[in-house]
Parts: structure tokens; sequence; C-alpha cells
């Protein structure tokens, strides 16, 4: 099949029938137990967090949704995860340091919150601490976008030892809307970002998705997620947390030296 | 014809509009009609902040190119560098303050608006990492809009790479104070904007993640026009002190007198 343009990527990955992170997560992990709250503001909807067991192991699950219908969209910003949701990540990333478990993301969202209360209550410091402890983090941590990602919003839960993307999946500096706003480029709204590498296919090519994993046939897409997880555990479980954070530096200073 | 200025010496104040001389500007920049600053270009704000002649400019760490080819941006390059003078919008070096040897960076916003590219990335994290191996202080003047669109991905990875390097430069216990000046938004806010000792943000300066216009269209909120600025984020408890430009030296001065002693020149 030949490979989709932006625009239907773009499509593809919004549309309210996208595999979501909830539904990955009940497919793939048994006794789901979730975490609500920062434990200062509030409790973001936007980012599912919790443990449970991933092929009989114990592990971390990070989920952002965009949601499938209006109702649902509006509760949860859109996905654009608020200055709470990124407090609450950074706690239960924490707890998976000392219980040693390993973290996994699953990402589809359009950036970071715009708003007041965020802004307000440190959305900036709040983004930039999770970012630098995914880094730091002694466990294996994965991040598996399954729609699009962008702004530094998303890089704090991809920070990460692997990148893994559906075939469709998008990750930028920001959303193609918001690259023409900042570029204040009135012409055809998403021709900028044609220049800018984001699609999973240009992000392997300079070397920052680990794997790209075909969503055709659908019906076995859970099936191939499971197995590229397992497969990606299994690749970094002999390193300890030294190595663990070493191999972070390495991974995102060599896309870095490419250019 | 004696009494026509001559060029430049005059230039109209970004918030009040009124003429101001070259003269009533200096040193600090501030306006004395409306009393709002303008923005520093890497000279006059060292040249406020440093003692005089200790200035010493680390190596060049990268040049800025359009490896991506992106329409416009080899000519927007050359334009900032004709304007400024400067290669990109950030220098780092080592210099003194009230005796005190640091390492200090400067952002410029005259330069595409400070934007955080590989270079401007690069640089960060040499002054990061000269800090620990000198083992002195490290001193960053922040202004930048954010991320460089132009260089996509390559922008924003330098985000997480900065946050490592600062991981390391956290685990030197050296002293590092960041002044946000204006403006200090998006990626860079995001990243090393706060990780320091001490914050502090210069008067009235622009502060925040996602931008005001952005803000007012997601939302349709009526923004007041406090929001974002340094006064606000010192209401809300996100930076240590509102500081007057006129004043950042000394109390740069004062941090590094409470750090190391008093017995410097």
């Amino acid at each position: 099949m030949p490979e989709k343009n932006l625009e239907e990527k773009i499509n593809l990955v919004r549309s309210p029938k996208r595999l979501t992170a909830h539904q990955l997560t009940s497919q793939l992990v048994t006794d789901f137990f979730e975490i609500h709250g920062d434990r200062q503001l509030g409790d973001d909807p936007a980012v599912t967090t919790g443990i449970g067991l991933f092929h009989q192991r114990p592990i971390t699950i990070i989920g952002i949704n965009r949601g499938t219908n209006i109702e649902q969209r509006r509760e949860v910003n859109g996905g654009a995860v608020r200055v709470t949701g990124y407090r609450k990540a950074l706690r239960v990333i924490k707890a998976a340091e000392k219980f040693n478990r390993p973290v996994i993301s699953f990402i589809n969202m359009p950036g970071a919150d715009a708003s007041v209360f965020s802004e307000q209550h440190g959305q900036s410091e709040a983004i930039a601490d999770l970012i630098a402890k995914m880094g730091q983090l002694k466990v294996i941590n994965i991040a598996l976008f399954l729609g699009e990602g962008h702004s530094g919003g998303a890089l704090a839960f991809s920070n990460a030892n692997a990148i893994l993307m559906l075939e469709n999946a998008l990750f930028s500096v920001a959303s193609p809307e918001a690259v023409q706003a900042i570029l204040k480029n009135r012409d055809e709204t998403r021709d900028a970002s044609e220049f800018l590498p984001m699609t999973a296919q240009q992000l392997k090519k300079i070397g920052l998705t680990d794997s790209i994993i075909s969503e055709t046939p659908a019906g076995s897409l859970v099936q191939r997620i499971d197995d590229e997880l397992m497969k990606t555990m299994k690749r970094f479980e002999k390193l300890d947390g030294e190595q663990l954070r070493q191999q972070r530096r390495v991974k995102f200073e060599k896309v870095l030296k490419l250019n | 014809m004696s009494h026509m200025p001559e060029n430049n010496s005059w230039q109209a104040c970004r918030y009040c509009g009124k003429h101001v001389h070259k003269l009533q500007w200096h040193p600090n920049y501030r306006c004395p009609f409306c009393g709002q600053l303008q923005r520093l270009t890497i000279k006059q704000r060292l040249r406020i902040t440093i003692d005089a002649d200790s200035w010493q400019s680390f190596e060049t760490v990268g040049t800025s190119t359009d490896f991506l080819d992106f329409p416009g941006y080899t000519e927007k390059l050359k334009r900032a560098q004709d304007k400024t003078g400067e290669a990109e919008a950030m220098c780092a070096g080592t210099a003194k303050i009230g005796g005190f040897p640091v390492v200090i960076g400067v952002m410029d916003s005259h330069f595409m608006m400070g934007t955080l590219n590989t270079t401007i990335g690069a640089v960060i994290k040499q002054a990061m990492a000269e800090s620990v191996a000198r083992k002195l202080p490290l001193i960053l003047f922040v202004a930048s809009g954010g991320a460089r669109m132009q260089e996509g991905i390559f922008s924003l990875l330098q985000m997480n790479t900065i946050l490592n390097q600062w991981s390391q430069l956290e685990d030197s216990k050296n002293l590092v104070v960041n002044i946000l000046t204006d403006p200090t938004m998006g990626g860079v806010s995001a990243s090393f904007g706060f990780k320091a000792d001490y914050v502090l943000a210069e008067d009235h300066a622009q502060i925040g993640f996602a931008g005001k216009r952005v803000i007012a269209q997601t939302t349709h909120e009526q923004l007041s026009d406090t929001f974002q600025t340094a006064e606000d984020l010192l209401a809300h408890g996100l930076v240590d002190q509102v500081i007057q430009r006129e004043k950042v030296r000394s109390q740069l001065i004062t941090l590094l007198r409470i750090h190391f002693g008093g017995n410097h020149a």
C-alpha cells in the first residue's frame, strides 16, 4: 500500500475511530489500577495513569486521551494535557522508579494546554520537570505514538529509551496548525510542515523512531503492538539504571549529531 | 544642518511610541516616558552586567544552516546576522561580576526572536558543561520566543538534551542563576528557563509557555494586560523575584557574595 500523505495521516490520527490509549490499556494490561491526581491542584482527565500487569509483569502506564466524541473531547481538552497532567505523570514515574517497574506511554495529543490556568500554575516548569525526570529514570521507559504528539508537551512523555510509532503517527516540534500560526504563514494550511520531518518513516530515518508498527491488517494491530512492546522491553532488560540513563542520552545526541 | 541628529540617534519606544534620544536610553534602555524596558542586544547586556574587559567567549560550537531546506530560512538567518552582527542568537563565555568569576550565557531576541535551534542548544549545553568543568557558577540571561520552527524536531530535541546536561550540572552543585527577560516563552520556558537555583524575572518581561494570542484564540477568554508578565508570575509563586534591570548586576553580586564569601576584589 502506498504511504499516505501528511494530510491523510493527520485526518487519520485525529479520527474518533483511532485506537485509543484506553482501548489499548484494557487489551494489553490486566489488573489495571488507576492512579488519580497530582496532589497539588487536581486531576487531569487527559492523562490516564496507573499500574497493572503486562505479561504478568508489573508496569506503569501513562495514556493520553483526546476523546472520541464532542463531550469527551471537551472534558479531556482535546488531549491538550494540562499542568496537572504533567505533575500526575511525574508522580507515577517516581513511583515506577521506586518499585522498579517499566513505564509505557501511549501518545495521541495535539500539544500542551493553552490556558490561563495552566500558565498561572507553572505549566512550563511542570513540562521541564517531566522531561528531565523521564531522561534520568533508572527504569525502562518506552513511548508509543498512537496518533500525533507535538511540542514540549509530547516530548515530556517521549524522552524515552525507545520510541515506537504506528505507521501513520506523527511527532513534531509543533502541530502543523501551530507551525503555520507561529510562522504567520497565511498560505495553504499545512504547507510549512511539508518541510519538517514528522512522520514515523521520516523520524525512523534520522534514528529517532526505533520501530514502526504497521497498521494493516487492522484486526491484528493490538497483537503487533503487544509483540513490539515485549521485544523492546527485552532489548533493555539487562541494562541497569545507569546504563538506561546513558542509553537515552546517547540515543538523542546521536540524532542531533546527524545534522 | 548641524542640529540634525546623526543616523539612529533617535528611536521610538516600542511601548509608548515616544521618541527617545540614544543618550536617554543609556545604559539600561528604560524609556524615560513610560518606564518600560527595551530588549537588549548581547553586547548591551554584557556591558551593564559584567566587569569591564572581563569577557572571554567560548569557542564556537556550531553554525546554523538550513539543513531541512526550509523555505526562506537561509535568508532569514542572513538578515538576522546582518542586523545583529552576531552569528546566532546566543553567546556564552567566562566573565567576572564584581570580581567573581562566572560562566555567563546571553540570548538575544533581536536574532530571530532568540528561538532555540541546534546551535543555540549546543551553546547552552556548552555553557552548562563548562560551568561543571571549571567549577564556576552559571548565569543565564534568557530571551526567546521558543523553539525555532525552521529546524523542526531537531529544535524540539534541544529541550530534552539540554535538560540531560542540566541534570549533570545539578549534580555538580554549582550555583545557577537564570534571569528571565522579555520574552521567555515556549520550549525555552519549558526546558531550562526555570531550571536554576534562583529564577529572577526582569520587570515587565513576558514569560510563559503558550503565546497570549494562542491562548486567547483557544479559550475565548479576555486576557488581562498583566497576564504572563514577570509581576503576574511573581504573584503566582513562579519566580523568586522580579528585578529591575538597574539592579540586576548588584543583585547578582549579592548572590555571589552569599555563596562564595565577601573577599573578592
